[in-house]
């Protein structure tokens, strides 16, 4: 049995130490643009600002979308995906954008989307009278 | 407000319902409480009074159980949408075959799927368990319990809102606050959601029902184990389980693999493994049922790690409730693709989990002492040594993922305590779990290698200790040759993936050696050999799809240092006709085509080699599926070929935005600047750098719009244009299509020219005559007449018995016949075939019209006495269209799409890896139910 309480706490302590090191490498907050500092990689929540143009031009630069989001702190900026523009994008209630802080723009190589859920506050939907 | 009375519900159905789940409810509780009275009693508990109520109370419960289950689909499959559930799965244009899957779709119906399963194992349970029926039974009739309070929909009387459960049979307007309720008669008005385009597949048919049963079936090593803590006899049961786990283990495995086929096949997830909270979730659970079936047959070989496998099995269920819990409260939140919708049923979930670690690891505690080992220690030479600390890793490896995988509910929990918490998140989840795993997955590999050639207890080790350090130096001898092959197969870029690559063929090399020397072939013994020869497998196939797959779609030339290179190699864009050279492949996407409602695209791909010979060629068929009413593609879905050694994997990420969504056609369409020409056939007008020329009229326009639609009639006009520099020419044809009072127009779209062409609603009196400004005149003929109109010359060649028509669709009981009409003017020859029908006794014509010619034909008696047939003929005014043409230019394309195209090397390792594994896990549960049997 002693052996086995040894082996125990050896694979506790290094477990502890493994799972101590992972989390504090390999873990983030999120942040607001105006925290993330130039050039580091960052998450930043936010909803995206509808009046602001969004910009993307699949023709030219298919992997290039660009739009305004507004943080948690209120701050706006324009962040540049580069990526496709995400389907059902205009339907967003929340977004969340991996990425770095290049002057004043945010370049993003990482979104997700919370979009209301099918299930809330929908209109029910009407047959289409034929006629 | 006045009560309506409201008209076409069904309401039997609802109440009846109620009634089953307040029935199966209580039957479950009772047979729960029937059972604990059972057990708790001395005697022999097999036939005394409370067994029987605890058993005919579970019968109720599953008889009732299955009634609840039969209104819901009787519900579904009649589309009654006054039903909420009904409303928010089923709609009427989702085929029969998907009703099951929309069934399971919701919260309500995969609880019931659940149940289900659980009363099934239960039923089976009191017919084969004697001994231990009591406390096995009722730990599966208090989570039948527990789990019916999710489906209850009972409001509690301290509050409005304070609700148990949601019940699958509430009506829509009593959860809907909607002003069409002051309708009576709403139900006619209403149609239902159906279910989401992305889930209407057969995965969504089989994945389900199996994880379900894999989730079920954990309860019974669960139920088991407490049975032995409780009656403090920790013998019998492990002889009765074993099978159970394997089982469980078996299937629950097998959802799981389902699960990650399905979202490498048929989803655009673009792998088959993402580390998601939802799959960890349930791979926990499958760890930890791993580890406790080897520490329970260590247990059963040695009597050593009894404890271990209390534990193994007690947390395996938990995790599964944990999992539940994680993917229905909502806590995941926007961390998940597939968590379902909150349903405000955090607390009760809470319930059911406090509710399970108590009462299985109460007994677990009380019992601390008595499990312990109690003979000597194991030799480090034993396999119980190295199969414990295997069990040990991995339960190490389900600490790691379960941690990171909870992230979003500690951060709940201190936002709690502390408002101002900031949340913590995984900075790139999949590096973070593959870092970690590779270690542990290492080191199983390792483990489960070695034990292999060990004997429990050790027994003869000083005799076969050399043969040992022998056949394991070989094996890593072999393991280290084949590691080397491996890197001119595949690129092994850090130090780590070269020991997880000496693991996997370790393990490979060992179980090999094992199934044919040790056990000569006989399978039946080898059944873990086979397991572990099938993790050694499904990890070099990790390796060499997850590490070593390729972007052929890339794009290297923007953005290059921005990012790290591979997320930017992921997509390219290709022109329709036009192939792009990329990664050594020939990319063309050639057309596309509508079929139901997905839109299949044609993409070959074609490999050459250094002289641009074409070595290879597949075609793709990635499609884009639109959502049920058609007005916008609600997703893609990838298509892949299969090689032995890899696959091609290719999915659209977008398309253009007029052929997104209907509303952006209408804005792009909307957007364009028309200016109108007016122009004959002939006529050549100069826009920009090209030269537009008005071809002929037709009424049988080729527009691609215009054919997906039908018409009363339709005019078409082909358009010319000619590049000035280039001289490159492409045609194209606008239409216009009539049906009833309704014009549509389907302008001509040149896409290298950017140019769009549309004939203008006004000219439509030119293109559609009507009959009344045409004078017809009468001729009767003979076969073999002819008659002469003016410079045409027509003459009745002979008659077809079975017309075929544009606009004649034959029915049974039809009698009608064509006339054969040979018609000449100067160089114009054309057979017109005007059809005489009778249909019910009643005599139609269906006139032809050769555009041409200008000439209706009309085919409007017989005279079977005479053998003369009528014919009415008109000729149109003949004089040259003149057509108002709209022409836009700048025009942005529309025949682009947006494609990721990926090679998974080795993939198929993974695949036959792993099935192996699941293969014989069910094998060995098949093998040990019958050794019980016999």
């Amino acid at each position: 049995m002693s052996r086995n309480v040894i082996i125990g706490l050896v694979l506790l302590i290094a477990g502890g130490f493994i799972i101590y090191r992972s989390f504090s490498s390999d873990i983030t907050t999120y942040a607001t643009f105006g925290l993330a500092s130039q050039g580091s990689r960052v998450k930043v929540v936010g909803t995206l600002s509808k009046d602001k143009p969004m910009d993307y031009d699949p023709e030219k630069t298919h992997d290039l979308f660009s739009f305004h989001m507004k943080d948690s702190d209120g701050l706006e900026k324009k962040v540049v995906l580069h990526k496709p523009k995400p389907q059902d994008f205009e339907m967003s209630e929340q977004i969340v954008v991996t990425g770095t802080m290049r002057g004043d723009v945010f370049d993003a190589d990482e979104i997700l989307m919370k979009c209301p859920s099918k299930y809330k506050n929908e209109e029910i939907a009407v047959k289409e009278k034929k006629g | 407000m006045n009560e309506i009375s409201y008209v076409g519900e069904h309401l039997w159905v609802g109440r009846l319902g109620h009634l089953s789940i307040l029935a199966a409810f209580v039957a479950a509780l009772l047979s729960a409480a029937a059972y604990f009275m059972a057990f708790r009693q001395k005697e022999n508990h097999t036939t005394n009074g409370w067994t029987l109520i605890g058993r005919y109370s579970f019968y109720l419960h599953s008889f009732t159980l299955l009634l609840l289950m039969v209104l819901v689909f009787y519900a579904m499959y009649n589309h009654m949408y006054e039903y909420s559930y009904v409303f928010d799965h089923v709609s009427a244009d989702l085929p029969l075959k998907y009703i099951l899957s929309a069934f399971w779709e919701g919260q309500e119906g995969s609880f019931m799927l659940w149940m289900f399963w659980h009363a099934l194992l239960g039923i089976i349970l009191i017919r084969t368990e004697r001994r231990l029926e009591a406390p096995v039974l009722f730990v599966i009739a208090a989570a039948e319990g527990i789990l019916m309070s999710m489906i209850l929909g009972i409001y509690m009387p301290w509050g409005e809102h304070e609700k148990i459960g949601s019940n699958p049979l509430t009506l829509l307007r009593e959860v809907n606050d909607a002003p069409i309720f002051s309708n009576a008669d709403y139900l006619s008005l209403i149609k239902g959601r159906g279910l989401n385009p992305l889930l209407q597949n057969y995965w969504m048919t089989i994945h389900p029902p199996t994880l379900f049963l894999g989730f079920a079936s954990t309860i019974v090593p669960f139920a088991y184990a407490f049975s032995g803590l409780f009656k403090n006899e920790h013998i019998e049961w492990m002889k009765k389980c074993l099978p159970w786990s394997l089982f469980s283990a078996a299937i629950l495995g097998t959802g799981i693999l389902m699960g990650s086929l399905w979202a490498y096949v048929a989803l655009s997830f673009g792998g088959y493994w993402a580390w998601d909270p939802v799959e960890n979730a349930s791979l926990v659970p499958w760890i930890t049922l791993i580890a406790g079936i080897h520490v329970h047959l260590v247990s059963k070989n040695t009597g050593h790690a009894t404890r271990s496998v209390y534990f193994f099995y007690l947390v395996s269920f938990v995790l599964i409730l944990y999992s539940t819990f994680l993917t229905r409260s909502g806590v995941l939140g926007d961390t998940s693709a597939h968590a379902f919708t909150e349903m405000g049923l955090e607390w009760q979930l809470i319930f059911t989990m406090l509710f399970f670690i108590v009462v299985g690891f109460g007994p677990w505690i009380w019992r601390f002492k008595v499990t312990g080992n109690k003979g000597p220690e194991e030799s480090l030479a034993s396999r119980e040594f190295w199969m414990f600390i295997g069990s040990m890793v991995l339960l190490f490896g389900s600490v790691l993922i379960t941690i990171s995988t909870s992230l979003p509910v500690i951060n709940k929990i201190m936002t709690y305590f502390n408002p101002a918490y900031e949340g913590k998140v995984l900075q790139d989840p999949i590096a973070h779990y593959n870092k970690y795993q590779l270690w542990i997955a290492v080191f199983v590999a390792a483990l489960s290698s070695v034990s292999m050639f060990l004997r429990y207890r050790a027994t003869n080790w000083d005799v076969k200790k050399r043969a040992f350090i022998r056949n394991i130096a070989l094996y890593a001898a072999v393991a280290g040759l084949m590691t080397f092959l491996t890197t001119f197969w595949i690129r092994l870029s850090e130090w780590q993936f070269v020991v997880l690559a000496f693991a996997g063929w370790f393990a490979v090399a060992a179980q090999l050696v094992y199934i044919f020397k040790v056990l000569k072939g006989n399978l039946r013994l080898g059944y873990s050999a086979i397991a572990h020869l099938g993790f050694g497998c499904m990890l070099i196939g990790i390796l060499a799809s997850g590490l070593n797959q390729k972007y052929i779609s890339s794009n290297p030339f923007v953005f290059r240092g921005l990012f790290a290179e591979e997320d930017l190699k992921k997509y390219v864009q290709l022109i329709r006709g036009r192939p792009l050279w990329s990664q050594g492949y020939l990319i063309t996407y050639h057309s596309d085509t509508l079929v139901g409602r997905e839109r299949i695209y044609n993409i070959s791909f074609r490999k050459t080699d250094d002289s641009l010979h074409v070595t290879d060629e597949i075609m793709l068929h990635p499609n884009a599926m639109y959502s049920n009413d058609f007005s916008k593609i609600a997703a893609f879905n990838p298509d892949t070929k299969h090689y032995i050694h890899k696959d091609i994997f290719t999915c659209i990420v977008g398309v253009p935005p007029s052929v997104q969504s209907a509303e952006e056609a209408r804005k792009a369409e909307d957007s364009l600047k028309y200016t109108n020409h007016l122009l004959k056939t002939g006529d050549t007008l100069s826009v920009g750098k090209y030269l537009v020329t008005m071809g002929n009229v037709t009424n049988t326009p080729v527009n691609d719009e215009y054919v997906k639609h039908t018409h009363d009639a339709g005019a078409g006009v082909l358009f010319t244009v000619r590049d000035k520099q280039t001289d490159s020419i492409y045609t194209a044809e606008a239409a216009l299509g009539l049906e009833g009072a309704l014009l549509y127009q389907y302008p001509a779209s040149f896409e290298e020219a950017g140019l769009r062409i549309r004939i203008d609603q006004q000219s439509s009196n030119q293109l559609f005559t009507t009959e009344d400004k045409i004078k017809f005149q009468e001729y009767t003929l003979k076969t073999g007449d002819s008659v002469t109109i003016g410079d045409t010359r027509i003459v009745l060649v002979g008659f077809d018995r079975n017309p075929k028509h544009p606009h004649y669709d034959s029915r049974e009981k039809d009698i009608a016949v064509a006339a054969l009409l040979d018609i000449k003017r100067d160089t114009i020859s054309e057979l017109a075939q005007p059809v005489y029908v009778i249909r019910d006794n009643i005599p139609m014509s269906i006139k032809s019209y050769s555009p041409r010619t200008g000439l209706h034909i009309r085919f409007t008696n017989i005279d079977p006495a005479r053998e003369t047939f009528s014919f009415r003929v008109g000729q149109e005014p003949k004089e040259i269209k003149t057509l108002m043409a709209g022409i836009a230019n700048d025009v942005p394309r529309s025949d682009y799409i947006i494609l990721e195209a990926t090679i998974f090397p080795g993939i198929n390792l993974f695949w036959a890896g792993s099935i192996l594994m699941m293969v014989a896990l069910g094998f060995a549960s098949v093998d040990r139910f019958r050794h019980k049997l016999a």
